[in-house]
């Protein structure tokens, strides 16, 4: 679908879709996540429609305090992946997962003419997170306060309907924890512990990554966001999961 | 009978003479014979990974020995990345690349990143490193 087209589109939001829809778009989400060759995960929209996006209707304030989200200054990133091994670290992720990770592209920019582009990718943190939606026993749930997904592995049964619904694949199975794992910002790790930013924020020699809280006007991430010319966009709009994550160049 | 012979013969050695220019024709690009290393440079240091390609430097660039070796750069390799100062603000203040790509005589340091800076993604990919993207689960 093309942009201008995805633009007239009314958005429904995920809780009204039929059921029909909704596993049209689970469907559909198991043969893309993933993909990032194409563009088939990309799609743009205009700082102007960052709202929109956000809450299909003028926000008078963002919903959560702190209102937790990172933006990705895209064009910055050489993958050194020193984001990964940070996180990693932090987080004690296994070697078969992931909660971020870096794509790699090759965009045309002229005749017979490529350029590299990486491009990291993390949990959303959505506003109508889909994984929430189809969790069986409530293991994954949006935190309240901050809007971080976060994950009770306790209650987690492994059956994986959260990775199939997840338009990110953002999630794998820990088999360590016998649970899914996923990104929480570092919450339980380093942001509960006073610190500010996240492992891979914090580790970034390029700062691509931005991380703060959206509802604070006086936040880096507010400041970027709402900078009238500047383009930013998230990945895969049109499921009406009003992402977290937000993407932009320079 | 005779006939066939002779043009099967004459073939054959215009064959022989057509490789016989070619060869000569391209003898100059034979990698074998350049003089510069035709292996790309991938430093690792401060970051995974840069490349710097001699052949395009030289061949495109229009850019000979003496323009960076010893002066910009030492010939030895790894000397550039042993040194402590191969970073990103020392190319800005036009030490090693820099002395070039700084917006006037190559693109700037500061712009188009991903040209030289193939990542991990890249370093596992030219030594056929599995996993360069992290596991996706299904």
């Amino acid at each position: 679908m093309k942009i201008d087209d995805l633009e007239k589109l009314k958005n429904e939001g995920p809780d009204t879709l039929p059921s029909k829809e909704r596993r049209k778009f689970l469907k559909w989400g198991l043969a893309v996540t993933g993909v990032f060759a194409g563009g088939a995960v990309l799609s743009l929209t205009s700082a102007k429609n960052v709202q929109g996006a956000l809450e299909g209707i003028k926000l008078k304030k963002y919903p959560y305090k702190p209102h937790y989200c990172m933006i990705i200054r895209q064009d910055r990133c050489v993958d050194c992946e020193k984001c990964k091994e940070a996180c990693v670290k932090t987080n004690n992720v296994p070697e078969y997962g992931y909660r971020t990770t870096i794509l790699e592209r090759e965009i045309p920019i002229g005749p017979d003419e490529k350029q590299r582009e990486f491009m990291p990718v993390l949990c959303n943190h959505c506003n109508h997170p889909p994984c929430v939606r189809v969790c069986p026993t409530r293991a994954t749930y949006k935190d309240e306060k901050t809007g971080i997904v976060m994950m009770d592995y306790k209650k987690c049964i492994g059956c994986k309907t959260c990775m199939a619904a997840c338009p990110y694949n953002a999630r794998y199975f820990n088999e360590e924890k016998r649970a899914i794992d996923k990104c929480n910002f570092c919450f339980d790790t380093r942001l509960s512990k006073g610190e500010k930013l996240t492992a891979c924020a914090a580790a970034c020699p390029a700062d691509v990554r931005i991380f703060g809280d959206l509802s604070d006007p006086e936040s880096r991430v507010y400041k970027l966001i709402h900078e009238p010319d500047r383009v930013v966009w998230v990945l895969r709009p049109e499921t009406g999961a009003m992402p977290n994550v937000y993407y932009t160049k320079g | 009978m005779k006939r066939s012979l002779i043009t099967i013969l004459l073939i054959f050695a215009l064959t022989i003479a057509v490789q016989g220019i070619f060869n000569i024709g391209f003898a100059g690009e034979d990698e074998e014979d350049a003089d510069y290393p035709t292996e790309l440079i991938v430093f690792t240091q401060p970051v995974k990974a840069v490349v710097f390609d001699h052949k395009y430097h030289i061949e495109e660039a229009g850019m000979d020995c003496d323009s960076c070796h010893d002066d910009t750069f030492e010939q030895a390799a790894g000397t550039a990345e042993e040194n402590g100062d191969f970073t990103m603000k020392s190319l800005y203040e036009g030490k090693y690349c820099g002395a070039c790509h700084d917006g006037d005589s190559a693109f700037a340091s500061n712009t188009k990143c991903a040209v030289c800076h193939i990542g991990v993604i890249g370093y596992n990919k030219m030594h056929n490193i599995e996993g360069g993207e992290g596991g996706g689960h299904h």
